[in-house]
Formats: structure tokens, sequence, C-alpha cells
């Protein structure tokens, strides 16, 4: 059989047996995303220069064949397994159009994203910005439409890809393996938490904590890294691992918190000299321990309307916010680049900053009235819990900016310095490149990026705890960057997005896939046998083996490809070139 | 004024100026010294107490620490896993106890044939699964970036977790995990106890001669097995041929090969005996504490880890010392401080004695390798 064809049967499969876990709409999402993952696994086979016609002719067949594997699943889905768990199988109403989408617009992505790779390579590179993009905007809403209820999941998977993104700045490009990021991400999360919740009565804007939670992070990174720079390697390690372990231990337990000056209080008392007791803190509850801190306050965006539904309305909202922001995009480079610099580049950044203000402050209700008359769709919102789609987009916003930031970063004098010490420390220093500057801001940057993710969680759960922060946090990031790839943006996210959503979605899919099965077909089969039944009834949950799915990801990825799913080009590179450098990302030595 | 005494007087400023830090802020996380010379004064005798507390501790701790020292001495790698191969000899003597029976029983011989055969099997089982654990996770990457098989290593710790998980739920297997998951902490029955209660002796050996402090046979008996094992296995390092090949291969590894050791044996034998003393930890350990619970192998090993580092890793007594460090340490911080800032103060050491002095008190300068 056709090589092309196999892989259209393994995409139609893999597609295929994930409707298993979801049924009713799944298929045609699952069935988009396939085309789109067999496009690109297609695209690079054939020789572009065939051109994008013939490209998307050739690869017809095994999308094809990968619709029919999908069509074929999804019936027997709908038909026998949907019974064998004991649900009601879909009515007509929703499997025709749903496998009709899902058959449909697999094999139609499929052509395009492989005819993609028949255009000049500007123009693909274009493309597949431009599709990535739809695909991006378009999910909520499909989700909201189809009733999948994915997006709140997605939006943890993107949380860890944001601190994937951090952690790779220490571990992938500054080479030292951090076993504590996950303290980082907790002082975000506390930051934003002490800072707007009733804990402390304080309650700052969302939009101004999200900064000053990064900040924090910096800060703390700066302390908690300069301990650490005389070490290299395991012991680096370790020590990154007993911060990340002290961190948590100290929000668990500043519960009570007396701090007395220790001179007036009793070490002069010792000496029989009287003197008043200065006392700082007295019984403060800083931290809420176990209980944790909620709510945390959350973001408000004049563009959203409270308690309302989200649909076409929110899409023109947001065409005309892009649009806004396209056009001072437009100016800025407009005045930048032909004009007086200086002038240009403050003027457009007043204008940013402006446009900014208009969104995203909050508007008292008595100026509501006015952008209603100019504008008539500017509304004051609060993100709700119920409504998953603000926040998507929000943390989209967020990874944009990280992923924009720290693509600059790597490319600067700094980026390379990183790059150069994980390679070889001395000879870095021989360069003349400061080892304690670079280790330091390779820290502090890293945790800059956990204070976002910690902001955004702490105001997406609206509560923090924790236990949330503990050492399998951190296992749980560093998992994500090596089985994507460390050192690799794409990679990254790859990693943190697949590892997140089998842990978020499939496994408790999984879980009531295999519950439904158990109890209507397995478990009546095996009531001769109750001891074994409870065994496999107790057993049979796969949300008990996630830790499992991690530890399994790293010894697995570790021992056969430790460049990770997607290695970043200069690593594939240094493999091709020989066995002998070992070409394992993590190259500190 | 000359430079040595200009750096003395430094010195002292610097003392002056960390006690001052450590006094002001020392009593949010329990080192509040009023309240503890208070606490001393008002009852000396529990210092007594905590002393015997944290020994007895510690021994559990060397030798956990002892697995650790001796696989970074050999290979240099961090067995991230060694403490949860402990908590496994936890969980597999409780497993063979209630098997046999020797749970629901009262007779002292039936109690003590019952506890051998769970040491053995404890042993043996610890002993094979963290040879496979280096077979499967390790060895592959004896020769690739020295992180590689400490990722690894976290990997298999999280994969050896997640079986004592699954294993605290099985019921069926033993009767006393309860029907509420494997999450929580269970019980592991005080068989020493039982056995005393039963015959009229008293527990407590110390009331024999009167003294108003306690100190149980499970004490005694962690105590006397702990030595045991160690003298054991330092004659075992420093007397066989095998213990011989072990020290050459933690010297060099392939100045050994050359003289023909067969480097993946000794590293296999250590990993093996690395496990069988976790193992026997782990019966000790279930017997002292009274509990069994999935994620305690994680801080045991911990722990153990900062144990070996303070005794200086890779040297065999200091793993030891360490142990009984470590051990006192977490008694007092217990009784004295506060019990939920210990895991803090454990973990303070660890940090501290890696960055002002990576080779332990015993160790040479394998801080300078790492």
């Amino acid at each position: 059989m056709n090589e092309n064809i196999k892989s259209g049967i393994t995409f139609g499969l893999i597609g295929g047996l994930l409707t298993f876990l979801f049924g009713g709409w799944s298929v045609g999402v699952l069935g988009v995303l396939m085309g789109i993952g067999l496009g690109l696994a297609l695209g690079p086979r054939f020789n572009p220069r065939d051109g994008w016609m013939s490209l998307a002719k050739q690869a017809l067949p095994a999308a094809a064949a990968s619709g029919a594997i999908l069509l074929v699943l999804s019936l027997l889905q709908n038909y026998v397994i949907d019974p064998a768990i004991g649900q009601n199988f879909e009515d007509l109403d929703v499997v025709i159009p749903a496998n009709l989408v899902g058959v449909v617009g697999g094999i139609l992505f499929t052509c395009i994203v492989t005819a993609l790779h028949g255009l000049s390579e500007e123009w693909e590179r274009k493309g597949k910005i431009i599709l990535l993009g739809l695909v991006i905007l378009a999910f909520p809403f499909v989700d909201k439409f189809t009733e999948l209820r994915w997006t709140a999941q997605i939006i943890f998977a993107l949380i860890f890809v944001i601190l994937g993104l951090g952690l790779n700045i220490v571990v992938g490009y500054a080479g030292l393996l951090d076993l504590g990021y996950a303290a980082f991400f907790a002082i975000g999360a506390y930051t934003t938490g002490i800072l707007s919740s009733p804990q402390h009565n304080i309650f700052l804007n969302f939009w101004l904590v999200i900064w000053i939670a990064a900040g924090v992070g910096a800060i703390f990174g700066l302390i908690l890294g300069a301990p650490t720079l005389p070490l290299r390697g395991d012991y680096l390690a370790i020590v990154t691992l007993g911060f990340g372990e002290i961190v948590p231990v100290l929000f668990r337990n500043l519960i009570d918190v007396t701090i007395k000056e220790p001179l007036t209080c009793w070490i002069l008392p010792l000496f029989k000299i009287q003197t008043a007791c200065i006392t700082f803190m007295s019984h403060e509850d800083l931290t809420a321990g176990e209980k944790g801190i909620n709510p945390v306050g959350r973001p408000i965006l004049p563009i959203i309307k409270l308690n309302e539904a989200m649909g076409i309305e929110l899409v023109i909202k947001i065409a005309v916010l892009l649009v806004a922001l396209a056009l001072i995009t437009f100016l800025y480079i407009r005045i930048w680049r032909n004009g007086n610099r200086k002038v240009g580049s403050v003027a457009s950044y007043a204008a940013i900053v402006a446009a900014i203000l208009i969104v995203f402050l909050p508007i008292p209700r008595t100026r509501v009235a006015v952008f209603d008359n100019v504008l008539g769709i500017i509304q004051p919102g609060e993100f709700q819990s119920d409504n998953p789609i603000p926040w998507y987009f929000l943390i989209i916003a967020i990874i944009l900016l990280s992923i924009f930031l720290i693509n600059r970063l790597r490319e600067s004098r700094l980026g390379r310095a990183w790059m150069a010490i994980r390679e070889d420390e001395l000879a870095a220093a021989q360069m003349g490149i400061d080892p304690v500057r670079t280790k330091l801001l390779a820290f502090a940057m890293g945790a800059t990026f956990s204070g976002f993710a910690g902001a955004f969680y702490a105001a997406y759960i609206r509560g923090i705890f924790p236990s949330v922060f503990d050492f399998s946090a951190s296992i749980i990031i560093l998992c994500c960057v090596i089985l994507g790839g460390i050192g690799n943006i794409n990679g990254v996210i790859v990693g943190g997005l697949a590892l997140m959503t089998a842990d978020r979605l499939f496994l408790p899919a999984l879980k009531d896939f295999l519950k439904g099965l158990l109890d209507h077909t397995v478990l009546p089969a095996l009531s001769s046998n109750p001891t074994l039944q409870a065994a496999v009834g107790q057993n049979a949950n796969p949300i008990l083996y996630r830790f499992l799915l991690f530890g399994l990801t790293l010894v697995i990825m570790m021992s056969v490809r430790p460049e990770g799913l997607v290695p970043s080009a200069q690593r594939r590179m240094e493999l091709h070139a020989g066995e002998e450098s070992g070409g394992t990302p993590v190259a500190a030595k | 004024m000359s430079a040595k005494a200009k750096s003395i007087l430094r010195g002292i400023v610097v003392a002056a100026v960390v006690l001052y830090i450590a006094f002001l802020l020392g009593p949010i996380a329990g080192f509040d010294v009023p309240a503890i010379a208070a606490s001393i004064q008002a009852d000396p005798k529990q210092l007594i107490q905590f002393l015997i507390i944290g020994i007895s501790n510690g021994a559990i701790i060397a030798i956990i620490a002892l697995g650790y020292t001796m696989v970074y001495g050999i290979i240099e790698l961090i067995n991230f896993a060694h403490g949860d191969v402990y908590m496994i000899g936890v969980f597999t003597s409780l497993t063979v106890l209630s098997l046999t029976g020797t749970l629901n029983t009262n007779d002292p011989v039936k109690i003590i044939l019952g506890l051998a055969l769970a040491l053995v099997v404890s042993i043996a089982s610890c002993a094979m699964l963290n040879a496979t654990i280096e077979r499967l996770a390790y060895r592959r990457l004896r020769n690739a970036p020295r992180l590689a098989p400490l990722i690894s290593a976290i990997g298999m710790s999280f994969i050896i977790e997640n079986l004592g998980l699954i294993w605290a739920s099985q019921s069926w297997l033993v009767p006393s995990f309860g029907t509420t998951g494997g999450a929580s902490q269970k019980f592991f029955p005080d068989l020493l106890g039982t056995i005393f209660t039963v015959n009229g002796w008293k527990v407590n050996l110390f009331e024999y001669f009167g003294i108003p402090l306690r100190f149980t046979i499970k004490d005694l008996l962690v105590i006397v097995l702990a030595v045991i094992l160690m003298v054991g296995l330092y004659l075992f390092v420093q007397r066989t041929r095998l213990g011989k090949a072990m020290r050459a291969t933690a010297q060099n590894r392939d100045a050994a090969k050359m003289l023909g050791i067969d480097i993946d044996r000794v590293i296999s034998a250590t990993f093996l005996i690395g496990g069988g003393l976790a193992g026997a930890a782990g019966l000790m350990a279930g017997l002292y504490n009274n509990t069994a619970w999935w994620f305690m192998g994680f801080r045991a090993g911990l722990e153990s880890f900062t144990a070996a580092v303070l005794g200086g890793i890779g040297n065999i007594t200091g793993a030891m010392l360490g142990g009984f460090l470590i051990g006192l340490l977490a008694s007092f911080s217990d009784g004295y401080l506060n019990a939920r800032w210990t895991h803090a103060w454990v973990f303070a050491t660890l940090v501290l004695v890696l960055l002002f002095r990576p080779s332990g008190l015993l160790g040479e300068q394998v801080g300078q390798k790492a």
C-alpha cells in the first residue's frame, strides 16, 4: 500500500477513535483537525514544483481514505458504542451534519493544507498563519455551537503553554534545569490573589495586577536565582527543587504571622532593661493557608456584555477592535519608517497606550451611555466563569505577546548569551559574557512569564490553593517542555497542548467512556465473581493514572527521542551531523 | 588595623546581622528563641525524648540515604525514584502481612514469622524493582548528558508513585485499605506493640528501669536493625570482591572496565543493594510510624537525599551521619519549632549545604564535579 494512504488511514483511525470518547458533534471538529494534521504530514512529501492544484489532487486518495475511516468509526461509535456505554444514540439531525462536516471538512482541509506546500515559500508561510489564525479564532465559537465544552479545558492547556514557554527560557535557552518552576507560578498567582481579593481588602484592577504579578515574578526569579549561581547540573536542579518546595510551604503556613523586633522585645528585657516592645505584625493571616484565597477579582473588559450570550455580536466587536489595532500598527510603521523617528514612535506609543486604555480600563457606568451612543457596541462587562470565550481570547493574547517577547529576547544579545552559556559556560565567559548577569536574567525572564500565567490562573479559577503549586506542577511543566522539544517555541506549544489536553480532556472523557462501558457491558458480565467485579470497577479509572502519563512521557522521551517531538532546527542539524555529540537537548554539563 | 582583625570584625558584623534577621523573621517559621527556651526550661526531659525520636527516625532516613549515596558514588546520578522504592517497600510488607494473615493474629510466633517473611519479600522485591528501574530508565542514558538521566529518574519516580496510588486502593489485597481510594493515608498495624501487650510486657522499655521517658520496642528494633544493616553494608563494601569492584567503578569507570570489571553488573548490584536497603527501611518505617501512604516516598526521599548530601554524597559513613542529623533536625523541629514548618527547614538545610559545602561534612570535593 502506498505510504500516503497509510498516513491517511492512521489519521482517520486517530480521529475516529477519539470520537468514541466524545460522541455527538465531535466528529465534525475532529475531522477538520485531522484533515489539517494529515495535510501537514503529507505536504512535505510531494514535490512543490508540481503546483498547488496538482498537490491537492495527489493528496486526494489519502484524504478520502482518512475520511472513509472516520465515517465508519463515527457511525460505529453512534450505533454500537453508544448503546454499549448506556447512552442513547444521537438523532439524525446531528449525525448527518456532523459526519458531513467531519468527512467533507477533513478531505477539504487535507487538500488545502497540502496545496499550501505548492505555493512559494512566503505564501506558504502566510497561508499557514492565516489557517492557524482561523482555527484559533473559530475554535471557541464552534465549540460553543457544538456543545462539546472543550474551551474551558483548552484554557488550562494554554496556561501550561505559557508556563512551558517561560520554563523554556531557563531550561531550553540557558540550559539551567529548574525543578521548582511552579514556585514562580505560585508567586504570580498569590500576588494576584493578595492584590485583588477580600483577603486584604485590596481590589486592584486585573489589567494592572497582571503586570505587577509579572514584575514580582521577575524579582523573585532574581532572588531565588541568585543563590544557585555557583551551582551546576544536578545540584542546581536540586536547589531549585528545594526552593520550589519551600515556597508552597510558605504560602500554606503564613496564616498567623507575628513579627516582633527582637532587641526591644526580649534581648533587652533579658538584661532587665525595660523597653516598649515594637511589634510590626501581630497574628496576621497573609495567605489564608489551605483554605486558599478567594474570590480573586476578575478582568473587566468594556466590550464584553454582562451576562449575555456570546455570539456573532462578539465577533463583530473583536473585528472592530482588530481593525483599530491594525490601523494603529499601520500608522506606527508608516510614521516610524518615513517620518521623524523619535516623534513618530512617541506618537504611536501614545496612540497604542490610549487605545489600550480606552479598551481595557473599566468605565464607570455613567459614562457607558456615551460609549453606547458613539459606538453602539461597547458596554462594561466582567469575565464570567460560565463563559470561557473571553478567557480564551485573553489567554491567546497573552500567549501571542509572550511568543513575540520571547522571540525578540532569543534573537537579542541576551538570548545569544544564554545559548552560549548553555553550550559552554567557561568558553562563553572567556568571550566576555557575564555568566552571573546572564543566568540571573534567564531566571528573571522565565519567572516573568509564569507571573502572567499565575495572574491569569488566579483570576480564571477565582481562587488559589497552595496544593496546586507543589512539585508535581513543576514536573508537569517540565514534561510539556521536554515532550515538545527543549529550546523550541513551537515544540513547547505543541507539547503543552498535547500533554495537557490529554490530561484535561482525554483522560476525563476516557473515564466517562470506560465507566459507561463497565456499568452497562463489562460489569454485568462479571457478576459471577464479585471480587473481580469490584477490582475491575475500582481500577478502570484513567484519572488515577495521570502521574503515569507524565512519568512515562519523561522516561520515554529521554531514552527514545530526547530532542522532543518538534525539535528546533539547530537540534535536528546536530542530530544529523553525528551521534557522537549526543544531541540531547539538555546539554548542560 | 590588620587585615586579619578586619576580616574577623567583618565576620562578627555579618554574624550579628544574620542572627538579628533570624530572630526577627524566625518566629514566623517557628524559630522563636524565647518560646523554645521557655519550653526547654519547663520540661528538660523532653529534650532527651526528642533525641530518642530523632535517632529512631534518623536510622530509617540513614538507611534510605545509603541507597542514594551508593548510586551517586558510582554513576553520579540522583536516583530520584529511590524514595518511592522505599514507599513500595512499605506497601509490599503490608501486603505480605495481610496475605499471610499476620494482621489478624495475636500469636507472637506467627507475627514474628510473618514479619520475617515480610522483611525478606520486601527486600527482595525492592531490590528487583530498583535494578529494573536502572535497566529500563538509566542504562541507555549512561553516556547521555548528565541531566538526561535525572529527568528520566524523575519520570520513574512519578511512575512508581502512581503504582503506589493504585496499590493503596486495592482493598481486595489488603482489606484495611478500605474503599476510600488510594489517595488517603493508610494504617499500618502496630504489630510489635501487639506482641508486647498480648504477653503483658511493657511496650515502653524504660518503664522497667523507672526512667520517665518513652523508649519503645519499636525504637529499639529500628535502631538495632539499622545499625546491623549499616555495619553489614560497610563491611561488604570494604571487604568483599564485589565491594572492591564497586569502589573501583566509583573512582574511575573506564579504568575499572579496563581491569576487567563488568561495569553493568557492578552497577546493577549497587542498585540491587540500594533497593534492598530501601525495602528493609520500608518495613521498619511502617512498623515505626504506622502509616502507609503513596506519597510518603517523595518526602522521605528528599529527606534522605538531604542526609546523603549533608554527610557527603558518595560517602557511606557520611550518609549514616547525615541520616541521624536530619532525623534529629526533623524531630527537634517537630517538637520545638512547628511541625508544619519541618519540611521547609529540611529543605533549607539542603539548600544551605549545597550552597556552602556541597562536599558535605565528610565528603571529598565531589561538589566540583557537579
